[in-house]
């Protein structure tokens, strides 16, 4: 199987000359779910961020290769046209940006990119609509500025929405499951697997084993002091679960 | 030619004096006594009082050596040339289906252009120049009571100069319903000085709003003089959409006087010319009147524009909010000065401005200077000012989701000036103006 993604030995740091990731190897084939966890401050906000192309960080080693492409050498923008998605952690408020607008822009760049007609405003609502049900989003959030007044759930859904309208080859939830009650991380969760395809992979970041318990992942990856210290397969979540993270830690 | 007065000029006024008694025969052909004595005095005040010095605060941000170069003596076409360029001009800038509308080009009156058919019973619309020569009840006390003092010495040339405007009078009681459009034209054929003066004048418990939109051709020197009279419970929207040519001067003077519990909404869009000054002055005489003044810049290249609005209670109980956002990209410069006065005895005044700027390149800049001046004890003012870059997270965010760098900015400065523009009541014409923004944005940051 063709990889998606195939990381090599990625190092990385802060512009301050802090090293956070330190040697990072991953693969991801077409049509898998990894999960990628660890404890706070072991890299996995900053291996979402450099994948994504957010400034700020500095690579010094180590190599990327996304659909047989050199990732780190095209700008976020570009990254994202072909296909890669990023869930925030944190989404942005912009105001002044309506949601639809913003939303249509993006549908249609990407289309543009692969050669596709652009959506009238017409069409794009029949998707919207279609892909709200998934997730159980109010239509009129989709009439705000982006992310402006929305709950910290709201946003969370906000980006799985997004994701389904985007239709990525390869998606990176970063602790999208962070601050959702049960309910809310039953829906999002729901919203991923809807997702799940041949042709798609998804990475999951996350800090607890609840989300993997809804979305079952292939493999599952520890993330400590910026390496990957374990992988396993869904039972190495439960596993860390039980034990946390620190025996896993004595363990390497 | 030398022209013989009795008082004292300035060298750089000395050219202005010439051309004024070159057209003296003709211009004292058409006009009423009152109106000759007027301009002749405007004219000396002017001459007394030279260009505006660069050391006064009210004129530190704008560059006036292309005046002081080579004078730009007002037009001396006797009729307006009405060509190709002037109508793409009303295609571009005009608003779809304006109901009322005059067009002056040149800084004439254009009626083949114009119309005001249907208007409301109780409302008189027409060129200055008709209300002269049928209204001097309504323009002759107003003209001769503006105030002309050494920060305003193209109010001076202007009085003397004006070869035309609009008058509107609206009676007591009476609502327009549909915006008045005026379009101020230039065609190009002139690289000289356009002077108009315009008067709107509402009555009590009246309802109005004007949309004049600036635009041109080639090198030329726009000065407009706008006089608002609000009487009581009287209400005005007053928006200019300012598109000059890319080498013109303009320089617009709103001066405004508001009635008790009358409101007035003056915004202002400057997106095109080379040099752009706003001014707008009010004076809040009535209690209780409520007054706002927003707007926008948005400049590119070498352009410089500045704002300047000096709003003085006089009356307790009256409300003042401003909102200006600043764009700055290229080699471009913006100011923003904001004044607003309380005086003595007008308490209860609730006054709150707000000037927020992007600055997009290295070489661009854009300086903001608030300030308050309060004599009353009993008032509620703030302000706020702000200079900065796009916000980086959001840019980030927009870009990954697919969006280029360039149009991810195009839409945070869109949304950025939005918000001034969202202040705009009517929403024909919000929408014509958020237009106008989009399409200056396309070449902001070429």
């Amino acid at each position: 199987m063709a990889a998606m993604l195939e990381i090599k030995n990625l190092h990385a740091r802060l512009t301050d000359g802090r090293e956070i990731l330190r040697g990072i190897d991953l693969s991801v084939n077409a049509g898998e779910v990894h999960a990628i966890m660890g404890p706070n401050g072991s890299g996995k906000s900053t291996l979402a961020a450099v994948l994504a192309g957010r400034t700020g960080y500095e690579v010094s080693e180590g190599t990327v290769n996304y659909i047989g492409r050199d990732l780190l050498a095209m700008e976020a923008d570009e990254r994202a046209r072909e296909g890669l998605f990023l869930a925030f952690q944190y989404p942005v408020e912009i105001p002044g940006v309506n949601n639809m607008y913003f939303l249509r822009t993006a549908v249609n760049a990407q289309r543009r990119h692969r050669g596709e007609p652009e959506l009238d405003a017409g069409q794009f609502l029949r998707v919207v609509r279609s892909k709200l049900k998934l997730l159980d989003i109010r239509e009129d959030l989709l009439q705000r500025a982006v992310n402006v007044g929305f709950s910290g759930g709201e946003k969370k859904r906000n980006e799985v929405f997004q994701m389904a309208m985007l239709e990525p080859r390869l998606a990176i939830l970063d602790e999208t499951d962070s601050g959702l009650d049960i309910d809310a991380l039953k829906i999002v969760a729901h919203g991923v697997n809807q997702q799940r395809a041949p042709d798609r992979s998804i990475v999951l970041i996350t800090h607890y084993q609840r989300l993997l318990n809804y979305v079952e992942p292939d493999r599952v990856h520890v993330l400590q002091a910026g390496r990957i210290v374990q992988s396993g397969d869904k039972t190495l979540a439960l596993e860390l679960e039980r034990r946390g993270y620190g025996v896993v830690e004595d363990a390497a | 030619m030398s022209a013989v007065v009795d008082f004292p000029v300035k060298p750089e006024a000395r050219p202005y004096l010439e051309a004024f008694a070159r057209s003296a025969s003709a211009r004292d052909r058409h006009e009423p006594d009152w109106l000759a004595g007027y301009r002749q005095g405007s004219l000396a005040r002017f001459a007394e009082l030279g260009f505006p010095s660069r050391r006064s605060e009210a004129w530190r941000y704008i560059d006036l050596r292309r005046l002081e170069q080579r004078s730009m003596l007002p037009a001396p076409a006797e009729r307006a040339v009405v060509d190709a360029a002037a109508h793409d001009q009303i295609a571009e800038i005009g608003l779809a289906e304006p109901a009322y509308r005059i067009v002056l080009v040149d800084g004439r009156f254009v009626p083949e252009l114009s119309t005001f058919d249907g208007l409301p019973a109780g409302v008189w619309l027409g060129s200055m120049a008709a209300a002269i020569a049928e209204r001097p009840d309504l323009v002759r006390s107003r003209l001769e009571t503006a105030p002309i003092d050494a920060s305003r010495p193209f109010t001076a040339l202007n009085a003397a100069f004006f070869t035309d405007g609009f008058a509107l009078d609206i009676a007591p009681g009476t609502i327009l319903e549909q915006p008045l459009e005026i379009l101020h034209l230039a065609s190009g054929d002139t690289a000289d000085s356009l002077h108009t003066r315009s008067l709107v004048v509402v009555g009590e418990g009246s309802h109005a709003s004007v949309i004049e939109s600036f635009a041109g051709v080639g090198e030329y020197w726009r000065n407009d003089v706008i006089e608002l009279r609000l009487a009581a419970e009287a209400a005005l929207a007053r928006i200019a959409l300012v598109e000059e040519a890319p080498h013109a001067l303009h320089f617009g003077e709103m001066l405004a006087t508001l009635g008790a519990a009358s409101h007035l909404a003056g915004f202002v869009l400057l997106l095109g010319g080379r040099t752009v000054r706003h001014e707008a002055t009010v004076r809040s005489e009535g209690e209780r009147s409520r007054c706002e003044l927003d707007g926008a810049f948005l400049l590119s290249g070498r352009q410089e524009t500045n704002i300047l609005t000096t709003v003085d209670h006089y009356a307790p109980g009256g409300e003042t909010r401003e909102i200006f956002k600043g764009v700055a990209a290229g080699q471009s410069h913006g100011a923003f000065q904001g004044r607003i006065t309380v005086r003595p005895g007008a308490q209860k005044v609730d006054a709150h401005q707000l000037s927020q700027n992007l600055v997009l390149s290295p070489r661009a800049a854009i300086d903001t200077k608030p300030e308050l001046e309060i004599f009353a004890d009993d008032v509620k003012c703030s302000h706020g000012a702000a200079v900065g870059d796009l916000d980086e997270a959001a840019l980030f965010y927009l870009r990954a989701r697919g969006i280029s760098n360039e149009e991810a900015r195009r839409m945070l400065i869109e949304a950025f000036v939005r918000e001034a523009v969202e202040r705009v009541a009517s929403p024909p014409l919000r929408e014509h103006l958020l237009s106008r923004v989009a399409r200056r944005l396309t070449t902001l940051e070429e």
